[in-house]
């Protein structure tokens, strides 16, 4: 008995030894562990890029750390966001990944926001959202001709206020281009969301192409259910025929609020974040570890295997955007704060 | 039908694939341990196994995923049944009849009784997953939010059948359970409910550290004052455990109800086996004509939530697979691996190959039956030296308890709060044990008050009123009001003939004039609580404040109604009072105890859980166990590796830092 014990305290002490011997070697980033905290639960849409991304991104990072997916979950990413500006230390080892709305939320006066965007340093987003609005052939409502036309409000499902999507993207398609639209909120998620639209509760929902794509399949490719609407700065190669909802937009106003609300908000939706005050050098090391990641065939063959598609945003742009979202017009402000949050 | 027939012998001869089945076996393995220790729950495993099933096939992920979820709720049960500590928070049901069985010395029955009408449960669900699949798409479309809404409020209506003798208690603690239901931002209106500017709190406060807390900590207080082993009389009767198989058959009609229960109701997005375990175990105490038996060792109340905890896997699955919409916690992390898999549940899975995935979906079935098969199997191999498990001296058990406890409470969200809640609940579960106040009810309405309360509100939005007139709605509220009033009716009817055959008025002795008990006292709380609760919710409008006035209100007169029946009627004379000890020492092992379970939330707390976990077992070994040096070394030690083998060097579970630590950097 007491060998053994003394054989396997031997083992571990040497176990912790060669670790620590590792770590002082002169990379930085050798024997190191980055986490990225992810600010919804294990399984998610944010999750799954993560996890992918954490699997191949050490190997381009000098001295090879092995990166984790942590799950912060709670108040819809919002205690991650809070965690990544106020806990997390700002030494590289952190990488925040929570929604993007939180940035347009912080100009909006979004409640319990402890941040301050423009001091996040940002590694770059793997994807930009595209935004479109699927209705089911039942509801009648197959065309946006037909939606502007309908007598009765049509009923689109949604989550919670302040949710990119559904949520915000409805609200501001009613506002902006007039749709007659009665938004039925509470759903859990976009599944809950479809769900409800094919028992016929709703007629359909707006949320990521990505998404939509891939979960509503069988019915898209059926007729069940029609793509009628997408907005987003590049109109997608899938859905040539889909009307842009910015060109049905009368005014400028309008535009603006789609711009703002829907385009910008889709490209910073998935932004990888570190905490303020991180190294330069090492934010510009993880900025090109994370592009190269992007490219790697490796995580291709992965990510494609996940059906997730990659469409980079480089760190520049996401900062423009967020630099952008703080000199809007205080109308424009006070006018989407009214349509989001009302 | 030949395709599908195809299908299912393609799914069996995928799962006998020779990686499969091995990684099956290791998911087993795995699910095996997660379910036995106490605090970990498999929602927990399962998010923390998902990095390694990117480099697996998919039949293979989900044998490895399955296999580990489908035992959890089987091995959960064996920890319920033999110490009192829920295995799993679904298992929790099973220890208010399981363990009462362990602590008679029916430990052995027990067990047969569990396992075997888990396997029944389990093999149910899966054969009922495999039938439904033609079906499942119209069934479960044909159910909006009106009937979601109205099965959220059949199963509040079981909290009647799970107060026990004291039913205005039970009503009082289900009420209670709704109001803590609405702790949180309430997501349509963005009002704060009671989360007192808490970000932790808008989510509101988790099933698991709830259950945990709610029944791990008194359990462990009541382990510690009797200062020995977990049974008080002898387990050896192991002959038992055949008694126990026999039950199964005995009540046979019983197990299939509860397993139809669990596995049908757990089709509704949002109810696991957290609610259909309770639901079982309400529906075995209305079932059975003599309910006094029930909290004291009844079979049935084992063999209920036993058939129900693992019948809910296939009723969940089902919606998931069919229409990648996750049921509960375990199947939303499923859908995770779905994802990674890159397969899409929906209507392809129930298409035979090539046009869908069908095969795929038997498997799910295989590896449910075979790893029932198998858990069940072993268990009965070492039923015995689990028997013998509750003959270790308590001190040794206590201090791994705790620190499981706090371990498995943090790990499910990696939040630190979520100890607090534990430690929080601990409290009130151990005086709400000690006044004779019903738990299950709480639980109840903190699982189904939210349910109840989106559902609601997404049906009037969707129908306005007219939902009600829907056939569903009215089906399921012709059910309701059956399983209220024909019970009542029941009763009736057989104390007219009861009171014709002996005319003998019973003699209530009533004390007169006013009394403070501790009792009292704990009622009065609890009425000055929901009272404040009710004061603040005036400013939340009628969006968000509906629900907490509907079931606040109420409550709070029921609350005043039973402080005023403890102010009158005096102390209750507590014959059946535990007497094996004597009342000073119970005292003071009370207040040790106490102290050292806090003690090892600010342990955790100072030090981070690193450094804490080996520091604590070593204090309280030596201190309160007062054990020799090798024993206290040897248990610390392996202990410690454990722990830190899998949760630190594994599974990387970022632990917080402690406070002193952090503070001296």
């Amino acid at each position: 008995m007491l060998q053994l014990f003394a054989l396997l305290t031997a083992i571990f002490i040497g176990l912790i030894s060669v670790r620590s011997a590792a770590a002082a070697a002169d990379d930085f980033y050798k024997g190191k562990t980055i986490r990225i905290v992810v600010g919804f639960s294990a399984g998610g849409g944010f999750d799954t890029y993560a996890r992918a991304i954490a699997r191949h991104m050490g190997k381009h990072i000098p001295g090879q750390p092995s990166i984790v997916v942590e799950n912060m979950t709670g108040a819809g990413s919002l205690i991650a966001a809070n965690h990544v500006y106020k806990v997390a230390k700002p030494d590289g080892l952190t990488i925040g990944h929570f929604i993007g709305g939180l940035f347009l939320g912080q100009v909006l006066g979004q409640k319990g926001i402890e941040f301050d965007a423009r001091k996040f340093e940002f590694i770059g987003a793997p994807i930009t959202d595209h935004v479109v609005c699927a209705l089911t052939k039942a509801s009648g409502i197959t065309s946006v001709e037909k939606w502007m036309a309908s007598k009765t409000p049509v009923k689109m499902g949604g989550i919670a206020p302040g949710t990119s999507t559904p949520d915000n993207a409805t609200r501001i398609f009613k506002a902006a281009l007039g749709l007659p639209i009665q938004l039925v909120s509470g759903y859990k998620g976009t599944a809950d969301v479809r769900l409800a639209a094919e028992g016929g509760e709703i007629a359909g929902g707006c949320w990521g192409w990505d998404s939509v794509s891939v979960t509503w399949r069988k019915a898209l490719d059926s007729g069940d259910a029609v793509v009628v609407l997408q907005a987003s700065r590049r109109t997608h190669p899938d859905l040539p025929k889909v009307p842009q909802a910015i060109k049905l937009a009368k005014t400028d106003e309008a535009r603006k609020m789609i711009e703002v609300g829907i385009h910008g908000d889709s490209d910073i939706v998935r932004t990888y974040t570190l905490p303020p005050g991180t190294p330069e050098d090492r934010v510009q090391l993880l900025r090109k570890a994370f592009n190269a990641t992007l490219k790697d065939p490796e995580f291709v063959a992965d990510a494609k295997k996940s059906k997730l598609n990659i469409s980079p945003i480089a760190a520049e742009d996401i900062e423009k955007d967020i630099a952008g979202l703080f000199k809007l017009d205080p109308a424009l402000i006070g006018k989407l704060k009214k349509i989001l949050y009302d | 039908m030949v395709e599908m027939f195809s299908a299912l012998l393609s799914g069996l001869y995928q799962v006998f694939n020779w990686s499969t089945f091995s990684l099956m076996m290791v998911g087993i393995g795995v699910g095996f341990v997660v379910g036995i220790l106490p605090g970990l729950g498999g929602p927990t495993a399962m998010a923390l196994m998902l990095p390694f099933i990117f480099t697996m096939n998919a039949v293979e992920a989900f044998a490895f995923l399955l296999g580990m979820t489908a035992v959890t709720a089987t091995t959960g049960d064996i920890t319920s049944v033999l110490f009192g500590v829920p295995g799993e928070p679904t298992t929790a049901s099973t220890i208010v009849d399981g363990h009462a069985m362990a602590r008679n010395g029916e430990a052995g029955r027990a067990l047969g009784a569990v396992l075997t009408s888990s396997l029944l449960g389990a093999i149910f669900a899966a054969v009922a997953l495999a039938v439904a699949i033609p079906v499942i798409r119209p069934v479960v479309l044909s159910f909006g939010s009106p009937e979601f809404f109205m099965l959220a409020i059949l199963g509040i209506s079981f909290v009647a059948s799970l107060s026990g003798e004291d039913q205005l208690k039970g009503i009082i603690a289900g009420g209670i359970g709704l109001m803590l239901a609405t702790i949180g931002l309430d997501p349509i209106s963005g009002i704060q409910r009671y989360t007192f500017g808490q970000l932790f709190l808008w989510d509101g406060i988790g099933l698991v550290p709830i259950t945990i807390g709610f029944y791990a900590i008194p359990e462990t207080i009541g382990l510690a004052v009797l200062g020995t082993s977990i049974a008080k009389q002898e387990v050896g009767k192991l002959g038992g455990v055949m008694e126990g198989v026999k039950d199964t058959f005995r009540h046979f009609w019983l197990v299939i109800r509860c397993s139809a229960l669990g596995c049908f109701i757990a089709i509704i997005p949002g109810i696991g086996g957290a609610t259909t375990q309770w639901l079982a175990y309400a529906h075995a105490v209305q079932s059975s004509p003599n309910k006094e038996r029930f909290g004291k060792g009844a079979v049935e109340g084992v063999l209920g939530p036993g058939a129900a905890n693992n019948s809910t896997l296939g009723g969940s699955l089902i919606t998931t697979i069919a229409f990648g919409v996750p049921a509960s916690v375990v199947m939303a992390i499923l859908l995770g691996a779905f994802i990674i898999q890159g397969i899409v549940p929906g209507p392809d899975m129930l298409l035979p190959p090539p046009k869908g995935k069908l095969d795929l979906t038997f498997s799910f079935v295989w590896v449910i039956i075979f790893s029932n098969f198998i858990t069940v199997a072993i268990c009965f191999l070492f039923l015995k030296p689990l028997a013998k498990v509750t003959q270790i001296r308590g001190a040794i058990i206590i201090p791994l308890i705790l620190v499981l406890i706090y371990l498995g409470a943090y790990a499910e969200k990696n939040a630190f709060q979520d100890m607090v809640v534990v430690l929080f609940f601990g409290g009130l579960g151990w005086i709400m044990e000690k006044m004779e106040w019903p738990r299950p009810p709480v639980l109840l309405g903190l699982v189904l008050g939210p349910l109840a309360e989106n559902r609601l509100f997404l049906s009037t939005d969707n129908y306005g009123l007219s939902w009600t007139t829907r056939p569903g709605v009215m089906i399921i509220f012709a059910i309701t009001l059956f399983g209220i009033f024909y019970p009542v009716w029941k009763r009736r009817k057989e104390q007219l003939v009861a009171d014709s055959q002996s005319s003998t008025p019973v003699e209530v002795s009533r004390h007169r004039g006013i009394h403070f008990s501790p009792a009292a006292v704990f009622t009065g709380v609890v009425v000055a609580i929901l009272a404040l609760a009710l004061f603040q919710s005036r400013n939340f409008g009628v969006r968000a404040g509906l629900f907490p006035w509907v079931i606040g209100i109420p409550t709070l007169l029921l609350a005043l109604a039973q402080l005023a029946k403890e102010f009158t009627t005096g102390k209750k004379d507590r014959t059946h009072e535990q007497v094996e000890v004597p009342p000073e020492i119970a005292r003071r092992r009370t207040l040790e105890i106490i102290g050292w379970t806090v003690g090892c939330f600010l342990v955790i707390w100072l030090l981070s859980f690193s450094y804490a976990v080996p520091l604590f077992i070593l204090l309280y070994l030596k201190l309160a166990g007062r054990e020799g040096w090798l024993m206290t070394i040897t248990v610390t030690f392996f202990a410690w590796l454990f722990f830190y083998v899998l949760f630190e060097r594994m599974l990387n579970v970022p632990f917080p830092d402690g406070l002193l630590l952090s503070f001296f950097q």
